[in-house]
């Protein structure tokens, strides 16, 4: 039976993107296929739609960029995160840790 | 008008720039089909399937490169500046020669802005509708959006939650 569509929270795809980042510098597809491999199944991601997200947070200033060689020795973009993207993940965790535990504390009042 | 000339230069730089980090992504996605198997046409559809609409993203990156290039803010202001100017002289000129000036410095102004707008950096065209990213829970095959972060839009209990 299919699932419903359900509006997950603002930002959740930066959030994402933050955390996988502040291991280290990767590219796009490094990213996805990181989250893919994390998440398994239970998120699917289109993989284009990372790159919008990527852009804006490069011209926030969360996340910076520079081409480099991929393991394959191709030119491909790399993209590193930046102190304010740092002190923007932590915001971001300690928001979602909070909404997370709030929603669960509804759910288990019954 | 140099500035304007290598605006678009430019403009042409980020789109290849753009096309060559996507066309890289792709081509990796496609290489994963290949090797789980699948014929060259079942993994050119499956990466087309996986990726998401090539063009409209690479637009849309486009467009927030060139949004967010200083050149771009610089021009503008200048634009409006001179737009400025063009109102005053127009305003205090006694002379028809000044007044001519005015209306030059306006009407240059106006078609500045009309140029940029023509080159796709309207406002409008940073609000789209796609500016969502398609997740799903539990691979159910419907798409859930993700918009991306915007404090405006943050629910009221999100906004109660995480407001201390």
């Amino acid at each position: 039976m299919a699932i419903a569509r359900t509006d997950l929270l603002q930002g959740t795809l930066e959030l994402l993107i933050l955390k996988t980042l502040a291991r280290e510098s990767m590219h796009g597809y490094g990213i996805v296929q990181h989250i893919h491999e994390t998440v398994e199944d239970l998120l699917k991601i289109e993989d284009g739609s990372l790159y919008p997200a990527l852009y804006r947070m490069e011209e926030r200033g969360w996340v910076s960029s520079e081409w480099g060689l991929s393991e394959n020795n191709r030119r491909a973009k790399f993209y590193t995160l930046t102190k304010a993207g740092r002190k923007q993940l932590d915001a971001e965790c300690a928001n979602w840790d909070r909404v997370s535990k709030a929603i669960t504390r509804i759910l288990q009042t019954a | 008008m140099k500035a304007v000339i290598s605006l678009f230069k430019r403009r042409k730089e980020i789109e290849r720039e753009v096309e060559e980090e996507l066309g890289f992504h792709v081509e990796l996605l496609r290489r994963e089909h290949l090797q789980q198997g699948m014929s060259p046409e079942a993994a050119n559809a499956a990466t087309h399937k996986r990726f998401g609409d090539l063009t409209q993203i690479k637009n849309q990156c486009v467009a927030i490169t060139s949004r967010s290039h200083p050149l771009i803010r610089a021009l503008k202001a200048f634009l409006v500046l001179m737009f400025l100017s063009g109102i005053l002289v127009r305003l205090s000129a006694g002379e028809v020669n000044f007044r001519h000036l005015g209306n030059l410095l306006m009407a240059v102004s106006v078609l500045g802005h009309l140029l940029l707008y023509a080159r796709g950096l309207t406002p409008a065209r940073f609000l789209s509708k796609s500016d969502t990213v398609p997740l799903s829970i539990f691979d159910d095959g419907s798409g859930v959006p993700i918009a991306p972060f915007d404090e405006s839009k943050r629910t009221p209990i999100e906004r109660v939650i995480s407001d201390d």
